[in-house]
């Protein structure tokens, strides 16, 4: 009884004020986040149009879902998503780890450069994907017109040709997050031990071998972060798929997260498209739990 | 291991090409906004010597509302920045010195929410704003950003705190303040750095959000990234006046990465690299 009292003295003493410095945010998140997560739930088991002028709302159970799973256009869009995560992701990885060794000298004009590859991360995601798209065009761009000195045929620009499009997507998310990658990979570098480099140069191992030997089995931790944040953020892509494909030719850079846009926000099926967001919610949710556990795993 | 002469050069060969890759875009896109429509698409492209003119920038002021959309982003911007430090920083303060278990994990609760992606969070939130008649007002887009940025500070600021030392907060403790007494008027004060990082990535958020402004606001609220959409879809094809609205656009991002980078990186790894 004693500790009890002892506890709630505490409680009110320390956590009891932990928690009220806290709570203003907590009400927030659960009105503004929390509810609104619970109302798609909610709204995905109804057959609900926006378009409907009676605005009826017919209680389907799980019939979305079921029907999620079955629809071409659904799993198509996972393919792209999934050729489009895959192909940024181990690019971003590679061309990343390379910048990193590249750009690692701490001298005055390397470090000024590696603030100049910061920018494309800043800029805005739809300017971005304007200029690329710009950068494309088939009659005035810049890249075609290297393309077609070069001998290669263009046709109607890299963004409108069914085989290049999904290619020149992905270039572009190469040109905003690979600098990330070097970012977060330049960090690891730094924290690797010395050690095991001056014992390779007395064993007369070559620079390769001790890039591959030493650096490379380190780098795993890092690698693992790097690769998690990049497969969650990969996965929302949107901004700039509106401004140059809108997910054509076809729906060949039709992402999930795309299609799920033009599902909700075009043809108004919103209990569709809130069972389709819940999925990708998913998906992304279990990334997050694995990111979470890596990151802790590594700072304890 | 000294690196031979002809490594050097190729190690060099690859950097330009390198930064010639990564900024040739920006590049473009800067003297595009200085350029005169015949020049801009000229072929060959002419990267160096072409006719200066301010005109793209004279008409993007004002033939399009320009003034209006940076005006509304920086209102949304602004709001967003505020309400979600307001919430933030206490809460990221709580939950570090807290010996709580459950304040503790509760951080884990705002990074899950920082990673929802925004599509799931937009068609509820539509719905919703659309039934309280808030659709088209700045308030339904600073709401729905500060879930993200308010989470985002949670998160930074909670690991800022943990890296202060405490002597000071102890020492106001034992002269008998509250605890939420040290927080205002001992750690807050001494936390300026913390909340600048953390202010500085949640500004680059809510001004280059695309998404939620494109669903939430009307066309008296749209934000910059939408008015150069709507902008350059209009009847004749203006990529210089679109090139002239970017430059306003990037504005902040150039700042930043050039001058706070550090701060900038920390942010968007997470935590992930101590930057």
């Amino acid at each position: 009884m004693k500790s009890f009292a002892l506890t709630f003295r505490r409680f009110f003493r320390d956590d009891g004020q932990y928690l009220l410095l806290l709570s203003p945010l907590l009400i927030f998140a659960v009105v503004v986040a929390i509810y609104p997560l619970f109302f798609s739930f909610r709204i995905s088991l109804f057959d609900y149009r926006l378009t409907d002028p009676n605005q009826t709302q017919t209680f389907v159970g799980l019939k979305n879902y079921i029907r999620a799973f079955s629809d071409t256009v659904v799993l198509d869009s996972l393919k792209t998503t999934l050729i489009y995560v895959f192909g940024t992701v181990t690019l971003e990885l590679v061309f990343g780890l390379g910048l990193a060794l590249l750009l690692s000298a701490e001298v005055r004009i390397i470090r000024m450069l590696r603030s100049f590859l910061i920018m494309p991360m800043a800029i805005p995601p739809l300017v971005v994907g304007l200029v690329w798209k710009a950068l494309y065009n088939a009659d005035f761009g810049v890249i075609p017109f290297y393309m077609k000195a070069l001998g290669l045929s263009v046709g109607h620009g890299p963004l409108a040709e069914l085989k290049l499009a999904m290619l020149a997507v992905i270039l572009i998310d190469l040109w905003q997050w690979t600098p990330l990658l070097m970012v977060i990979f330049l960090a690891g570098l730094k924290s690797l031990p010395t050690e095991p480099y001056e014992a390779a140069v007395v064993d007369g191992a070559s620079r390769w071998q001790s890039f591959w030997f030493i650096t490379l089995p380190l780098l795993k931790p890092t690698m693992l972060v790097a690769l998690l944040l990049r497969t969650m953020q990969s996965f929302k892509v949107f901004d700039t798929i509106y401004a140059t494909t809108a997910g054509g030719p076809g729906s060949a850079t039709t992402v999930l997260n795309f299609h799920i846009y033009t599902v909700g926000m075009t043809f108004f099926d919103m209990g569709y498209a809130a069972a389709l967001a819940n999925i990708l919610l998913v998906v992304i949710a279990v990334l997050s739990i694995i990111y979470i556990m890596v990151l802790e795993r590594q700072q304890f | 291991m000294k690196k031979s002469p002809l490594e050097k050069i190729t190690l060099a060969i690859l950097i330009i090409a390198v930064m010639i890759f990564f900024m040739m875009p920006i590049y473009w896109l800067l003297i595009t906004a200085f350029k005169y429509g015949r020049e801009a698409f000229a072929i060959p492209p002419k990267w160096l010597f072409f006719d200066f003119t301010l005109k793209n920038f004279i008409e993007a002021l004002t033939t399009v509302k320009t003034p209006r959309f940076i005006l509304n982003s920086i209102i949304i911007t602004t709001g967003a920045t505020l309400l979600s430090l307001i919430l933030g920083v206490p809460a990221g303060y709580a939950i570090a010195r807290s010996k709580s278990k459950l304040l503790n994990f509760s951080s884990y609760f705002f990074l899950l929410l920082l990673m929802v992606p925004p599509v799931a969070m937009l068609i509820p939130f539509y719905l919703i704003m659309r039934d309280v008649h808030l659709l088209g007002s700045y308030f339904a887009v600073i709401l729905l950003d500060t879930v993200f940025d308010a989470s985002f500070v949670v998160w930074m600021m909670r690991s800022y705190f943990a890296d202060v030392p405490q002597e000071m907060e102890e020492a106001a403790l034992v002269d008998g303040a509250s605890h939420v007494g040290a927080f205002f008027k001992v750690a807050l004060p001494l936390s300026t750095p913390g909340i600048v990082a953390s202010a500085l990535y949640v500004i680059i958020y809510s001004w280059n959000d695309f998404l939620f402004a494109l669903m939430l606001t009307s066309p008296k609220t749209k934000t910059i990234p939408l008015g150069i959409l709507a902008s350059f879809s209009a009847v004749e094809i203006g990529w210089g006046r679109m090139a002239a609205m970017s430059i306003f656009a990037i504005i902040p991002a150039v700042i930043i990465s050039l001058f706070l980078n550090k701060y900038f990186v920390r942010g968007l790894t997470m935590g992930a690299t101590k930057g």
